[in-house]
C-alpha cells in the first residue's frame, strides 16, 4: 500500500458544510486511479489535502510508510515526495524547459541532474526542446513538460488535476493514451481528477466515484461506467 | 487541538513579520488616538473657543469648493476628450493629466509671483500699457484663490478616473442615448454623470484628501485651516497635546470623507462583464463649438501646466547660477537618499504582507491588508504629529534604559532620521502595496504550490518563483514611492532633523522668504520627477495590469 486516506475530514473557511466527509481510500504501488466527480463534489480538494496543500480537520494520511497527517504531525508539501500536474501546468515562465524540470532536483547530485533530465526529456518526447520558455511551447508540449517536471525528482505518487480541460478534444485523446504509456512505462503511482467519463474509462485501472465530499462508489472502469 | 491546528495552519515566519509591521505602521495612529481624550490644557481652551470653529469652517468650504469644481472641471475635460473631435485631441489625453505633475504648493507661489505687485502680469499692465490696476484685483492670497489652485492642479485626479471609465463603457448606451433624441448637454447630465458616478466620487474624494493632506498652499496663503493650526501648536508653541487634538479632528473628517464615499458608492458597480467593449467613436461638432470646445481644454491646460511651467523656467534661467552651489548638491542628495531608503523599506515591508496576505486564508488577513493602505488617507502632518508624540515616548523609555545601564550618551530617536523615514514609510506603504498586491493576485497560487511540490520551501519558493515574477510590479511600487518621498512636503517639514532639508522643504523656504525666484529649480526638478511617476504609473503598471 502506497497511500492511505483514513477518515479525513475538510472544509474550507467560511463554508457550513464539510467539502470532504470521513473520507478513506487507499492504493497499491503503480496504479492509476481516477476520481470521478460533478465540480463541487469534492475531488480536487482530495488532491490538495493529499499533497498538503489543504490541512485536513481530522483522521489521517499515510504516504508510503510514513505519516503525513494525524492529530499530532502535519508534513509541509515540500517534504512530502508527491509531484502534481495543475490544470493550467503552473509552468514557471521566467526558466526555461531546462530549468522547469531540473527546479525539483534539490535532493539529488548536481553530477545526476543532467542526466535525469535527459531520461525524462526522453521519456516525455520532448528532446530538442530543453532550451525553450514555456510560452514557446504548445498546450500539448506543455503538458508534457508539466508531467516531465513533476516526474523529475522521482516522487512516490504524482497528481493530476484535470489535466485534460485545456486541451483541444483530438489533441486530448491522442495525449490520455500517450501518458497512460509513459506512466506505466515508468510504473508511477497516479491519481487523476475529471469530472469526463471518457478521460476515466481511457486512463484510470480503478475509479472512484465522488459526491457532496463522499464516495459514492469504486471498481475498475467498465464496473463503475455503464 | 483547535489551539494546536490554528497555529500549525497560520503562524509561520511570514504572518508574524506581517504582524508586527502592521502594528509599527499602526502606531502613529494609535499613539494619537490614546492621547486624544486626554485632559485638555489652558491654549487648548482658547482655540476651541476662539478658533475652532474658524479652522473647521475654512477646512470645509475648501474641501467643498474644490470637489465641487475639481469634478465640474474632470468630468466635462473626460467627455470632451471621449466623446468629441477637435484639433489636438490626442495630444490633450495625456496632457491634461500633466498639472498633477505640479505640486499645489509650487504652483501656489508660481502664481502668486505671476500676479503680484511685482509679478509679470502687474508689471505688464503698468510698463507697456500704463494701467495701474488696483492690486486688490489680483489677490489670490484668500480662500478662493486657494480653491482655484487645488481645483486646476488636482482636478487630474477626477479627469483620469472618468475618462478609463468612459472608455471602456460601451458606446452602445451612449449611442442609444442618442438616437433616442437626447441633446447634448441632456445626454451629459442624465446619461454621463449618473453612469460614471462611480468613478467621479472616487476621483473626487482623492482630490479631497490631497486638499486636507496639503500645507504648502494654506500656509504659504496664510489660511487658517485645521493643518496649518497643527504647525501652529507644535512649532509656535510646542504644545504637543493641542496638537494631538487637532490631528484628531482632521482624522475624523478624513474617516467622514471615506466613509461618505463608501456611502455614496453603494453597491453599485455599473461595470460591464461583457469583454468585448466597443470603444465610443468620437463625433466632429459644428466649426464654432469646435473652436470653443478647443478653448475651453486650451484654458484648463495652460492655467494648470503651460502658465505655472513657463513661469518657473524663466525663474530657473534667471536663478541657476546662483542657486546651485555644493548646498544644493546636498539638497538633492539628501532627497534622494531618504526616498530611496523609505522606498527600499516600504518594498521589503510590501512583498512581506502581501506574500502573508496571499498565502494565508486567516480572520486577521483582511485586516492587515486595511491598515496596510490606510496610512495614505491619512494627511501627513497628523501621521507626523502621531509618529512624534510615539518616539518621544519611546525616548522616555529608553532614558531609563540608558540610566540604568549607565550609558553617558544615549541616542535620542525623536531627533534622527529615522523618525522621519518612519513616518514616510508608514504614510505611503500603499503605494508600494498596491502594485505588489495586484501582482501577486495576478500570478495565482498555483506557481507557488508547484513550486512546493518540487520540494522548495516558502522562502526559497519566494525567492526563487514569486520575486522574479512580480519584478515588475516592484520596480514600478518602489518608483512611485521614491517619487512620492521626492515632493512630500507636510510631514517633512514637520519632522526633518535639524539643519536637514530636502529639495521641496528648501523650495518652500525659498517661497516662504519672499525668494520665489530661486525656489524655482528645485521645483522644477519635482515637477520633472513627479511628470516621470505619471509615466511609470500610466505606461509600466498598466501595462503590467493587463
Amino acid at each position: 500500500m502506497i497511500m492511505q486516506l483514513h477518515d479525513v475530514t475538510f472544509s474550507y473557511r467560511n463554508t457550513k458544510e464539510k467539502t470532504i466527509q470521513h473520507l478513506s481510500m487507499e492504493m497499491e504501488k503503480g496504479e492509476i486511479l481516477t476520481i470521478l466527480g460533478q465540480s463541487g463534489s469534492g475531488k480536487s480538494t482530495v488532491l490538495r489535502l493529499i499533497a498538503g496543500l489543504e490541512v485536513p480537520e481530522a483522521g489521517m494520511i499515510t504516504i508510503n510508510g510514513s505519516t503525513m497527517f494525524d492529530q499530532k504531525t502535519f508534513v509541509q508539501p515540500e517534504n512530502r515526495g508527491v509531484g502534481m500536474v495543475f490544470q493550467d501546468y503552473a509552468l514557471f515562465p521566467h526558466m526555461t524547459v531546462a530549468g522547469n524540470i531540473k527546479f525539483g532536483l534539490k535532493k539529488m547530485k548536481r553530477a545526476e541532474h543532467d542526466e535525469r533530465l535527459a531520461s525524462v526529456i526522453e521519456l516525455v518526447g520532448l528532446k530538442g526542446f530543453e532550451k525553450r520558455y514555456p510560452h514557446e511551447l504548445s498546450g500539448g508540449q506543455q503538458q508534457r513538460v508539466a508531467l516531465a517536471r513533476a516526474m523529475a525528482p522521482n516522487p512516490s505518487i504524482i497528481l493530476f488535476d484535470e489535466p485534460f480541460s485545456n486541451l483541444d478534444a483530438d489533441l486530448q485523446i491522442k495525449i490520455r493514451d500517450e501518458l497512460r504509456t509513459i506512466l506505466k512505462k515508468a510504473g508511477i503511482t497516479s491519481i487523476f481528477v475529471t469530472h469526463d467519463q471518457a478521460d476515466a474509462r481511457a486512463i484510470a485501472d480503478r475509479v472512484i466515484l465522488m459526491e457532496n465530499g463522499h464516495i459514492l462508489k469504486t471498481g475498475t472502469p467498465d464496473l463503475i461506467l455503464c | 487541538m483547535n489551539v494546536i491546528r490554528f497555529i500549525r495552519l497560520h503562524v509561520n515566519s511570514w504572518s508574524i513579520m506581517s504582524i508586527i509591521f502592521t502594528l509599527l505602521i499602526l502606531s502613529p495612529a494609535l499613539s494619537i488616538f490614546f492621547q486624544i481624550f486626554e485632559k485638555p490644557n489652558e491654549n487648548w481652551a482658547h482655540i476651541q473657543e476662539f478658533l475652532l470653529k474658524n479652522y473647521i469652517q475654512n477646512t470645509l468650504m475648501i474641501v467643498f469648493f474644490t470637489g465641487l469644481f475639481s469634478i465640474l472641471i474632470g468630468v466635462s475635460l473626460a467627455w470632451f476628450v471621449t466623446a468629441y473631435r477637435f484639433p489636438l485631441r490626442r495630444f490633450f489625453k495625456w496632457g491634461l493629466i500633466l498639472p498633477l505633475a505640479i505640486p499645489p504648493y509650487i504652483g501656489a507661489y508660481t502664481y502668486h509671483g505671476i500676479v503680484n505687485y511685482t509679478g509679470v502680469l502687474q508689471s505688464t499692465l503698468r510698463n507697456e500699457f500704463n494701467i495701474t490696476a488696483n492690486p486688490a484685483y489680483f489677490d489670490i492670497m484668500n480662500i478662493p484663490g486657494a480653491i482655484f489652485i487645488f481645483t486646476i492642479f488636482l482636478y487630474p485626479y477626477v479627469y483620469i478616473i472618468t475618462r478609463a471609465y468612459l472608455e471602456q463603457q460601451s458606446a452602445s448606451l451612449i449611442e442609444n442615448a442618442r438616437l433616442l433624441g437626447s441633446g447634448p448637454l441632456e445626454l451629459f447630465f442624465r446619461v454621463i454623470m449618473p453612469i460614471s458616478r462611480t468613478a467621479i466620487i472616487g476621483g473626487a474624494s482623492l482630490v479631497i484628501l490631497e486638499v486636507l493632506n496639503d500645507y504648502g498652499v494654506v500656509s504659504y496663503f496664510g489660511i487658517q485651516v485645521i493643518t496649518t493650526a497643527i504647525f501652529q501648536a507644535w512649532f509656535g508653541m510646542s504644545d504637543v497635546a493641542s496638537a494631538i487634538k487637532l490631528a484628531g479632528m482632521l482624522m475624523a473628517i478624513v474617516f467622514l470623507i471615506l466613509f461618505l464615499e463608501k456611502v455614496l458608492r453603494g453597491r453599485k458597480q455599473y461595470s460591464y462583464s461583457n469583454a468585448k467593449v466597443r470603444p465610443l467613436e468620437p463625433i466632429s461638432l459644428s466649426r464654432e463649438k469646435t473652436i470653443l470646445l478647443f478653448g475651453y481644454v486650451m484654458f484648463i491646460f495652460t492655467a494648470g501646466f503651460l502658465i505655472p511651467f513657463v513661469q518657473l523656467f524663466q525663474w530657473m534661467m534667471m536663478t541657476y547660477e546662483k542657486v546651485v552651489s555644493p548646498d544644493f548638491l546636498q539638497l538633492i542628495f539628501n532627497s534622494v537618499y531618504v526616498s530611496l531608503i523609505s522606498a527600499f523599506i516600504i518594498m521589503i515591508i510590501a512583498l512581506v504582507i502581501g506574500n502573508f496576505i496571499r498565502l494565508s486564508d486567516s480572520p486577521w488577513s483582511k485586516a492587515v491588508s486595511r491598515v496596510t493602505v490606510l496610512g495614505y488617507s491619512i494627511p501627513g502632518a497628523v501621521i507626523a504629529i502621531g509618529v512624534l508624540t510615539f518616539f518621544l515616548w519611546l525616548d522616555r523609555h529608553l532614558n531609563t534604559v540608558y540610566t540604568a545601564l549607565g550609558i553617558d550618551a544615549p541616542i535620542i530617536l525623536s531627533l534622527g532620521l529615522g523618525m522621519l523615514i518612519f513616518a514616510y514609510v508608514s504614510r505611503f506603504l500603499a503605494i508600494g502595496f498596491n502594485p505588489v498586491d495586484a501582482g501577486f493576485d495576478k500570478i495565482g497560487r498555483s506557481f507557488t504550490e508547484a513550486s512546493r511540490l518540487l520540494g522548495t520551501s516558502l522562502m526559497r519558493t519566494f525567492f526563487k518563483v514569486d520575486l522574479p515574477m512580480i519584478r515588475g510590479a516592484v520596480f514600478g511600487g518602489f518608483t512611485l514611492v521614491f517619487i512620492e518621498v521626492m515632493k512630500e512636503l507636510p510631514l517633512t517639514l514637520l519632522l526633518q532633523p535639524f539643519n536637514f532639508y530636502t529639495l521641496s522643504t528648501k523650495a518652500f523656504q525659498y517661497a516662504n522668504d519672499e525668494a520665489v525666484h530661486e525656489a524655482a529649480l528645485a521645483s522644477m526638478l519635482i515637477i520633472l520627477i513627479s511628470g516621470l511617476s505619471i509615466f511609470v504609473f500610466h505606461a509600466v503598471l498598466e501595462k503590467e495590469k493587463k
